[in-house]
């Protein structure tokens, strides 16, 4: 079961790696992997129980899966410090207004449609 | 005849299952801590990393060797993201049922996160490769990467931006945004996913399988519009 929607992700992936080098260049291959997927569940009409025994349980382990790559920081921690603080402000406030202004725009939005939709 | 200690060691730490060792060990131990305490600020990609960097200085392993070790790891982030597809098509009606305020808000939201930096960078005066290698760092590593390289900044660094921004994302979480009136799910979902990508889609899976679909999808939407915007947009700036 876990093995057969797992083979499904890798070929969904390897699809989405083999379209990146022929047509489209600027999405990597697991993204291109994702939205043929997402094509493809629309197309059939559902999601069948070992693809989503395997998507569950792997995006479980998502954040074990980012840990190698964050660990590249080690790498580049000289050119950090020597601009340490306006990297901070770059990275910080820009982070604080599209994290807050996205939540709280959308959750107006959410309210407005919902009171539009409870009046006669 | 004395033990060889010395050999020994070496054998075990540059062994090719060490930093796969290391690492599952690192995120036992960041997410045990999390759970007993529930500091934000113990996010534990936050505290693996920073375990894991310690852990590599002493044993005198370099960045290159560790991430070798680790391949068994990172060859899954492919079909992971791929699996994203799953809880975006189970929660289809609920996207649909608020497609208007989804395309408002990732629009919206999505130029103040790139326009902020290239705001900043410049009244920061940062020079002009870093802050090419800042502007994709709301998107998920592999497309920053290569838009990164596109408009003349460093592919690496951007990696490293791209984490930082999705840590201090998943840090500030659904709390913060809770204490400021954002409860709805879908609102959560699609503020994390946007500004902090997969770290920030992965806090929003736990968080339940409506904000992880939401953060699911601002993250691609989001990935894609940059990757295919904003080499554009440079190019006609510049």
């Amino acid at each position: 079961m876990l093995l057969r929607g797992l083979t499904w992700l890798v070929l969904f992936q390897l699809l989405g790696t083999g379209l990146n080098v022929l047509l489209l260049p600027m999405l990597p291959g697991p993204i291109i992997g994702l939205l043929l997927l997402f094509g493809a569940l629309l197309a059939r009409g559902g999601v069948d129980d070992a693809l989503s025994l395997a998507a569950g349980n792997l995006l479980r382990y998502l954040p074990l899966l980012l840990i190698p790559p964050a660990v590249g920081v080690m790498v580049y921690a000289e050119a950090i410090r020597a601009e340490f603080w306006a990297l901070l402000g770059a990275l910080v406030l820009p982070l604080l207004l599209a994290f807050f202004g996205t939540g709280l725009l959308m959750q107006k939005l959410i309210e407005r449609q919902a009171r539009r939709r409870s009046a006669p | 005849m004395t033990p060889h200690w010395q050999a020994a060691w070496q054998a075990i730490v540059h062994h090719p299952l060490f930093g796969f060792a290391i690492t599952l060990g690192a995120y036992q131990l960041a997410l045990a801590a999390y759970e007993k305490t529930r500091w934000m600020l113990l996010q534990p990609v936050l505290v693996s990393v920073l375990i894991l960097v310690g852990v590599l200085l002493i044993c005198g392993i370099d960045y290159d060797e560790y991430r070798r070790s680790t391949t068994l790891l990172s060859l899954f982030l492919g079909p992971a993201t791929v699996a994203l597809a799953v809880p975006l098509y189970l929660n289809l009606r609920r996207i649909r049922q608020l497609l208007w305020p989804i395309l408002l808000s990732l629009t919206a939201g999505g130029l103040l996160a790139t326009a902020s930096v290239a705001a900043l960078a410049w009244s920061l005066g940062i020079e002009r490769t870093l802050a090419m290698t800042l502007l994709p760092k709301s998107v998920t590593s592999p497309i920053a990467m290569l838009v990164a390289e596109q408009i003349g900044g460093v592919a690496p660094l951007a990696a490293v931006f791209v984490l930082i921004t999705g840590m201090l994302g998943a840090i500030l979480g659904p709390e913060c945004l809770r204490r400021l009136g954002v409860v709805h799910p879908a609102a959560q979902g699609l503020a994390l996913g946007l500004s902090a990508h997969a770290v920030g889609t992965a806090r929003a899976l736990q968080e339940g399988e409506e904000c992880g679909a939401f953060a699911a999808m601002a993250m691609s939407l989001m990935g894609v519009a940059t990757a295919v915007l904003l080499p554009l947009a440079v190019a006609l700036v510049a």
